[in-house]
């Protein structure tokens, strides 16, 4: 028998009292507060009133984007009800040719951000674009005006065909969850298939609904390249105009808490109408829903239904681009643009893994302390992917400002060194603000793989005498390789798209691709811009193609 | 014999309104000793596991380990630092991890050859040296036991927990298993508690068992002790089929309404008391062996023997006692049996479990047949 050592167990004896505040929970508390310094900046300079500049905007243009804010919403929302609904049914419950291909294919839009459907559509339907020289060719002379798109409905047309994803795949999981008994229960008693639909399947599908529409507004208040490509002034162009062309924070900040308020309202919504009602069907042995066997021109119909979203979505927009790209690659491809991919990826991957890095070690804490409080901090510590990217950047631009500011006027007289901003500005604070936005991204699906990995794993290597983090390191993270991958990878693609974050935060004269796409397409060079984003759109497929597979299954 | 495990005045409650799901739990194990934690389902032996081994803390009350505290009002010793091993239901093999990985896992501060010659040591002991290389998926539910088994005994723990290590077993690999058990803790010497919510693999097994209801111990004993003098209803209808009968103390014998059973101890001071008598303690008998008879109304065939459910009426009231007789003993339903009581293994309980009951039928409602309830 190995004996227990005298005072071996001494040693590790604890208060009892303290012994819930182990390095764990420190670690998950400097991630919150990490996290939340850009929330607790602007409640803290929403204190200090409103400035002038405020006053005026608010009396002038403040209506106007709540009305266009408001308005692109609805219009969004709407238009992505429609296409992500009506594809999920038709993809889970009908039998036609190419379903199995459709069923991946509708998600690829969603590798196309916001910012370049709108530059591509807009080269699309312009006068020199393809469409209107082509029906010249014919003879045909078509009014010019016909064409516009570059206004309110414009945009939001051409950003349902890009986000409409989020509403598919969120809702086909719902529909392939619910039981085939369930729908079979409805068409025993006498339902068409229509009614079954109506009746049965949407209401059980609601909560998949609402929740992959209320990611498409976050989207769309997060959107400011597409709006302003289009010329529509929202809440997020407003404090871009606010900060940078009149150069009142204070006016940004107050945009920021309003359309935060916005946020936290869906949110509310979302969480609302979800209820205490358990749609989900968990029965075991439930089986998939048989596919409904339709006619010919039935057939024709789903195969239209499924290929439209497609085909103005993804299809045309990169048709598009690989036209622009094949006239203008020989100017912009050259050795700068190496360096662009080269920043663009390295910033990616670095965020990408410091995301899964703090997810981990956030999830394991809450595991291995799991008080009401410990959840509340890994809950609140994921809240920054519902703020728009302008809103965080507002939030940690102005503390990492302030410290520049002292920092150098401690230096200034304690030294006499004279120095600039040493940490705004920096690829550091970049990191940093990409993270408050997107480690949600990596925590969600590194949270599942958690979840599906018995507790007794973690139990039985403390029990065989190993300490939680060797514990991790040994038996947790081998069995959540994958989920850990997927969430670096899902975090790197949000990473590479992220327009409006990097736009403030960026170094001066540090571009990456997105940055790179955006000024190229302000400054007329629309074509030119078509290479940078082929590779950001090439660069999401895969990731994606995977993400709906994961939704799908969890 | 040392007391390896103690366990003092246990209470723990996981959420500030629920009731407590271990009340006042006191248990002694001692070195080498085997002991069966008996439970219906809810009734805390998993929790109490849990306890031992640190996964939960309770509330109040104190364990030692070979006298150490490992968890007291003031101290709590993580559970990698206890020394405590564990055999979970599921096995909680690592499945990214060989069997001979697995194994040597909780092996700490020995070189590499007594790693090596400690894993051939109990892969062997459990029959499994040729599966070393083999993954958790490759085995058979009763080899990933072993493999679970082994892993726990490999660093010598001070105590070993099986958590319903009978429950994912096929009948008749379940047998096997529970000799293989017994055996292997046996032989190493190992003291060890096992969770069961299965009386016959409690009364196999066990050296002692301890019969957990809604989180308080019942009763301890050797299976013997509690088979045959069950302390209260409860114990006596968990172990197996009994007949309760509520009688009064007259010289000679008890009256009851089922008639007068003689019983030499029995003292003549008119008390009231509750009797568990087990159905294999009747058998029928002769006429005029006995004044004890009632009409068979069930018989229930079971292959080594037959339980016949008697129809008793007395007065105005009608009860049912279940006797056990040989399966060549040939009664037909209707039929008038006589049967007589095994006088030594009249159990007088100590306490009555359902007071509240006893007191508002004191003698009407005299035989009751109870039947282990179900989990």
């Amino acid at each position: 028998m190995l004996l227990i050592k005298r005072g071996d167990a001494a040693i590790s004896r604890s208060r009892r009292g303290l012994k819930r505040i182990n390095i764990w929970v420190i670690y998950a508390l400097l991630i919150a507060l990490l996290v939340g310094t850009p929330l607790a900046t602007i409640v803290y300079f929403l204190f200090d009133g409103p400035s002038d500049t405020w006053k005026h905007l608010s009396e002038t243009v403040l209506g106007h984007y709540v009305a266009n804010s408001l308005l692109l919403i609805l219009g969004v929302s709407a238009i992505t009800l429609i296409l992500g609904v009506s594809t999920a049914w038709v993809v889970s419950t009908c039998n036609f040719p190419g379903r199995k291909i459709f069923e991946w294919a509708l998600v690829l839009p969603l590798s196309v951000p916001t910012y370049i459907i709108a530059f591509a559509y807009a080269g699309i339907t312009d006068y020199t674009g393809p469409i209107q020289t082509t029906l010249r060719n014919w003879g045909l002379h078509p009014d010019p005006s016909f064409f516009e798109i570059m206004n309110l409905q414009g945009v939001m047309l051409v950003m349902a065909f890009v986000l409409y994803p989020y509403v598919y795949v969120i809702t086909r999981a719902s529909f392939s969850r619910q039981t085939r008994n369930i729908l079979e229960s409805g068409r025993i008693l006498g339902s068409s298939p229509s009614r079954t639909f109506f009746s049965i399947a949407l209401p059980i599908a609601r909560p998949a609904i609402v929740a992959g529409v209320s990611l498409v507004i976050m989207e769309v208040l997060n959107d400011y390249g597409a709006v302003k490509y289009f010329g529509v002034s929202t809440f997020t162009t407003g404090i871009f105009r606010a900060w940078f062309s009149l150069g009142d924070v204070n006016a940004a900040i107050y945009l920021s808490s309003l359309l935060l308020v916005v946020i936290f309202l869906v949110l509310g919504l979302e969480r609302l109408q979800r209820g205490k009602a358990r749609f989900d069907d968990n029965s075991p042995g439930s089986k998939p829903i048989s596919k409904f066997k339709l006619s010919k021109p039935m057939q024709a119909v789903c195969v239209a239904t499924c290929f439209m979203p497609v085909f103005f979505g993804f299809i045309l927009p990169t048709l598009q681009l690989m036209g622009w790209s094949l006239d203008t690659a020989y100017k912009v491809v050259d050795l700068s643009f190496f360096r662009l991919i080269f920043n663009s990826f390295s910033l990616a991957a670095g965020t990408a893994m410091l995301c899964a890095f703090l997810s981990v070690i956030l999830i394991y804490a809450v595991k291995i302390n799991p008080t009401f409080f410990m959840r509340v901090l890994g809950k609140f510590s994921v809240m920054g992917y519902a703020i728009p990217g302008a809103v965080i950047a507002v939030g940690v631009m102005m503390p990492l400002l302030f410290l520049d500011k002292s920092l150098t006027t401690w230096l200034q007289n304690s030294f006499g060194i004279t120095m600039g901003l040493l940490i705004s500005g920096t690829i550091g604070a970049l990191i940093f603000a990409y993270i408050v936005r997107f480690l949600a991204v990596a925590y969600n699906p590194i949270d599942s793989g958690f979840k599906k990995v018995s507790d007794f794993y973690t139990e039985a290597s403390r029990g065989l005498g190993v300490a939680p983090l060797a514990t991790l390191w040994k038996v947790n993270l081998p069995l959540i390789k994958g989920s850990v991958i997927s969430a670096a990878l899902l975090v790197f693609v949000d990473v590479l798209k992220e327009l409006p974050l990097t736009l403030i935060m960026r170094p001066f004269n540090f571009n990456t691709l997105a940055t790179k796409t955006f000024e190229l397409a302000s400054d007329e060079m629309v074509a030119e811009s078509s290479v940078p984003a082929l590779i950001i759109i090439a660069t999401g497929i895969v990731p994606i193609i995977f993400l709906s597979k994961w939704i799908s299954k969890t | 014999m040392s007391t390896v495990l103690d366990i003092k005045n246990l209470y723990k409650k996981y959420t500030r309104k629920d009731a407590f799901v271990i009340r006042d739990v006191n248990l002694q194990v001692s070195k080498g000793e085997l002991l069966g934690l008996l439970g219906e389902s809810g009734s805390g032996k998993t929790t109490l596991l849990r306890l031992i081994a640190g996964f939960e803390e309770p509330d109040r009350g104190a364990i030692l380990v070979n006298g150490q505290v490992v968890v007291d009002a003031n101290v709590f010793v993580a559970p990698e630092k206890r020394k405590v091993g564990m055999v979970f239901q599921d096995y909680a093999l690592f499945p990214h991890m060989d069997i001979q990985k697995n194994v040597c896992y909780g092996l700490h501060g020995y070189s590499k050859e007594e790693i090596k010659d400690r894993v051939k040591e109990v892969l062997k002991l459990v029959g499994l040296q040729s599966f070393a290389g083999r993954y958790p998926h490759q085995l058979s539910g009763g080899q990933q036991q072993r493999a679970a088994l082994a892993r726990a005994l490999a660093p010598r723990p001070s105590i070993l927990l099986l958590d319903e290590p009978f429950s994912n077993l096929d009948v008749v690999l379940k047998e096997q298993v529970r000799e293989d058990l017994r055996n292997i803790l046996k032989r190493t010497e190992t003291t060890a508690i096992f969770v069961t919510h299965d009386t016959k693999d409690a009364l196999s097994t066990a050296d002692r068992i301890a019969l957990l209801k809604d989180g308080h111990i019942q009763q301890s004993g050797s299976p013997k002790e509690l088979y045959n003098k069950p302390s209260n209803i409860y114990t006596a209808s968990f172990l197996g089929k009994v007949n309760i009968i509520q009688a009064l103390t007259k010289p000679g014998g008890y009256e009851s309404q089922i008639g007068f059973i003689p019983c030499n101890r029995a003292n003549g001071t008119d008390q009231k008391v509750t009797l568990a008598i087990r159905p294999e303690k009747l058998a029928p008998c002769s006429e005029g062996h006995s004044d004890l008879y009632g009409a068979a109304q069930l018989i229930t065939y079971q292959g080594d023997h037959q339980l016949i459910t008697l129809q008793v009426i007395s007065g105005k009231s009608q009860y049912k006692l279940v006797i056990k007789a040989n399966s060549e003993v040939k009664v037909s339903k209707g039929e008038v049996v006589h049967f007589r009581i095994e006088e030594d293994y009249i159990k007088v309980l100590d306490t009555c479990w359902y007071p509240a009951a006893a007191e508002q039928s004191p003698l009407e409602k005299v035989v009751e047949t109870t039947e282990k309830p179900r989990t």
